[in-house]
């Protein structure tokens, strides 16, 4: 595992692609990798933005996950909620590689702010 | 870590060159159910060349786990790191030199189906059998088998050979007990209450595919893993859900054992501890020849001993090797190198060792006779010896002596006695040598401050470097204000400056302290205590006994112009349950004429090495 660490951000950032319609209050994940059977379920995605991500509250969207085309949409009923999940899908993959790497090493101070997940 | 300059002897070396890619086109990943003979599905991953040819037949390596034998990663590590396999050896290594790979979950745990009352049971045994003959029945095997694993993985690896499947042709069980009253659950008869219960408790959560207790215990698991992974053709789920049902009548070792105090007491299903260990399957594992690489550390539990008994007590093909690293070698433990930050070997080339191994034994002739190699501390060299104890072994007696001393001279005083009074805050801490095997790492620090707490002892400066290789036997003729008690001994080396550094230790619950002389189930180099119920006997308050006892085995130099130490204590708090359950009693310790007290240390002489 620790030897794959210094390259996740680079195959995170490479095998997903990621796009943003501001008009359409919509943001679009694309994994280019095959991926066999469900990519996602709903609640996955959520529990990603909240421990990855940093999302400390529960805003409202719909989750739309496109099997076939391996393509996961958020749909945000208001700018502001659209602006902020944007913002944290900007930095999402470093986040999430710098959070495993930071516990790896022994610093658990991050993982406190993670609010609770219902796995 | 060990030296990586100590070449001679290095076992790493002597196993071999690393053996040329077979296949550089990375591994395929699948998965299915296994039916063995009572209609138990077993879940099991299969790891397979890439560019391997219809007609080609490759051996297997397999290794059955209670801790998943794949993990269902969070996304987004699922969506690029799908074919990873979570559970060691590395599918890269061992499939590039031309093996199949094969992780199983045990039944009752994992995706499989079944449960459990023991681990290592009878059924869970037999399970191997079956699995193999699926195994050899696939298209791409050529018919041989082989296992290893590390710690439960281990001991299932070597419990194959028990099965005498003829395509099983060599195991490698990497830090596994041989015996598991003595080598975790109750060391010198004194229950390992902090790893049991852990032990118990991420076993269960494993069982129930329940991640989120790891946010706790294990945070960098709980960060990557969602749960156990679902065979690939379980897409709705359903086979994994039924098979989580089933897990939920799970008996858990914690539970079965808390009230327990003795080798013989039964477990709920009428086994004892020793119907599960290696030793009592000693016949079936002879008969089979089957050839065995077990490997461990000096620093690990008392898996330590393990080896050391497989050792002397197996008439197999054997190589075993003792390093200086934590459960699992994946951090250095040697206490007289604390800055050292990694393991030599490395992980590849351990793997690389271990496919050399493989490949005597499938391709070649095999191994021959019995070899040990093992890592001397403070010298930093490896040793090898066909026999244990090596030769030039003999005992040198260090009585307690006045002033707190340790000293060669037989006490000829008639009066001489040193008071203790228990200190149940006495602690090791949770770095030790029995929480490593939860994959902690090992250190044993600040011993001067923790030596304030005990009664110890300390001998003049060494006038020559002195080689200290086997058991330690602690004898002690005491009193005590209480019926029950224990006894932690620690063994140390104090360097010119007073620096103290943590050898090794011993425990023994005073209860179990008659030495029987029938023969011992097997063979042993320290005094026989039975830890059954009808041997056990409660201390006569204020009444003279002796207490004798081995520590755990190691392999040092004490250095000319050091010192040794031994350290009493009655109690390791983190680790150990207290004796007795409540009260605060007081020892003392003689050291006269009549009822001396002392420690036999053995001494490789050098004339003999």
């Amino acid at each position: 595992m620790e030897e794959l660490l210094p390259s996740l951000k680079g195959i995170l950032k490479e095998a997903i692609d990621i796009k943003t319609n501001a008009l359409k209050l919509a943001i679009s994940m694309t994994i280019k990798n095959n991926i066999d059977g469900v990519i996602a379920e709903p609640e996955e995605i959520i529990i990603m933005l909240k421990m990855y991500g940093g999302l400390r509250e529960d805003i409202p969207m719909e989750i739309d996950i496109d099997n076939d085309g391996q393509t996961i949409t958020l749909k945000f009923k208001n700018e502001e909620d659209f602006k902020k999940v944007e913002k944290i899908m900007e930095t999402i993959w470093d986040n999430a590689v710098d959070l495993l790497i930071q516990v790896l090493e022994g610093d658990l101070s991050r993982i406190k702010d993670i609010p609770n997940i219902d796995d | 870590m060990t030296d990586p300059n100590a070449i001679e002897n290095n076992p790493f070396k002597e196993l071999g060159e690393i053996p040329k890619k077979k296949y550089t086109d990375g591994y395929t990943v699948d998965s299915t159910y296994i039916t063995v003979r009572d209609g138990v599905k077993i879940a099991a991953t299969i790891c397979l060349p890439k560019g391997l040819s219809p007609d080609s037949k490759i051996p297997t390596v397999i290794t059955q786990t209670r801790y998943w034998r794949a993990m269902e990663l969070r996304i987004p590590f699922r969506w690029i790191l799908d074919s990873m396999v979570s559970n060691a050896p590395n599918p890269e290594v061992v499939t590039s030199r031309g093996y199949a790979l094969i992780y199983t979950d045990v039944r009752g745990t994992g995706a499989s189906f079944g449960s459990r009352i023991t681990p290592f049971s009878e059924e869970e045994v037999k399970d191997g059998y079956d699995i193999v003959d699926w195994i050899i029945a696939q298209p791409w095997s050529d018919g041989n088998v082989v296992s290893k694993g590390i710690s439960y993985t281990g001991t299932t690896a070597e419990l194959f050979a028990r099965n005498n499947h003829q395509a099983i042709k060599a195991v490698i069980p990497g830090h596994g007990f041989w015996d598991p009253y003595t080598d975790v659950a109750f060391p010198g008869g004194c229950f390992d209450n902090a790893f049991i219960q852990l032990w118990s408790f991420l076993g269960k959560n494993l069982d129930l595919n329940n991640p989120k207790v790891f946010r706790q215990v294990m945070p960098e698991a709980w960060l990557f893993v969602k749960g156990v992974k679902p065979v690939r053709t379980d897409k709705d789920l359903q086979m994994l859900n039924k098979a989580l049902e089933q897990h939920s009548s799970n008996q858990y070792v914690y539970d079965n054992t808390i009230e327990e105090d003795f080798r013989d007491d039964q477990l709920p299903d009428g086994s004892s501890f020793d119907d599960f260990s290696i030793f009592a399957r000693k016949d079936e594992i002879e008969r089979s020849n089957i050839p065995i690489l077990a490997w461990c550390s000096w620093l690990d539990s008392g898996y330590c001993d393990a080896i050391i008994h497989r050792f002397m007590n197996l008439s197999n093909p054997q190589i075993a090797i003792l390093g200086d690293w934590n459960h699992g070698a994946a951090l250095p433990a040697n206490q007289f190198f604390p800055n050292r930050t990694s393991v030599t070997p490395t992980p590849k080339d351990k793997v690389n060792a271990w496919i050399n191994f493989f490949e005597k034994c499938i391709y070649s002739d095999g191994i021959q006779g019995k070899m040990i190699y093992y890592y001397t501390l403070v010298e930093e060299k490896w040793k090898k010896s066909e026999d244990w104890p090596p030769i030039g072994h003999s005992y040198q007696k260090w009585y307690f002596s006045e002033n707190f001393t340790l000293t060669r001279e037989k006490p000829e005083n008639d009066v001489g006695d040193d008071k203790y009074n228990i200190n149940f805050r006495a602690t090791t801490g949770r770095n030790n040598r029995w929480w490593a095997l939860l994959g902690f790492p090992i250190t044993y620090e600040n011993r001067i401050k923790v030596d304030e707490k005990l009664l110890c002892y300390t001998s003049q400066p060494f006038e020559e470097d002195t080689e200290i290789t086997g058991q330690i036997v602690l004898c002690l003729h005491l009193t005590s204000t209480h019926e029950d008690g224990a006894i932690f001994a620690y063994f140390e080396d104090v360097d010119e400056n007073g620096n103290i550094t943590y050898i090794t230790d011993g425990q023994f619950r005073l209860i179990h302290r008659k030495i029987l002389s029938n023969d011992p189930p097997y063979k042993i180099l320290i005094p026989y205590h039975s830890y059954k119920k009808e041997d056990s006997a409660p201390l006569i308050p204020g009444e003279i006994t002796e207490v004798k006892f081995g520590l755990h085995v190691t392999s040092v130099l004490i250095k000319k112009g050091h010192r040794i130490k031994i350290a009493i204590a009655g109690a390791d708090k983190d680790t150990f349950l207290r004796y007795p359950s409540e009260g605060k009693p007081i020892i003392t310790i003689s050291r006269n004429k009549k009822n001396p007290s002392y420690i036999d240390i053995p001494i490789i002489e050098k004339e003999n090495k």
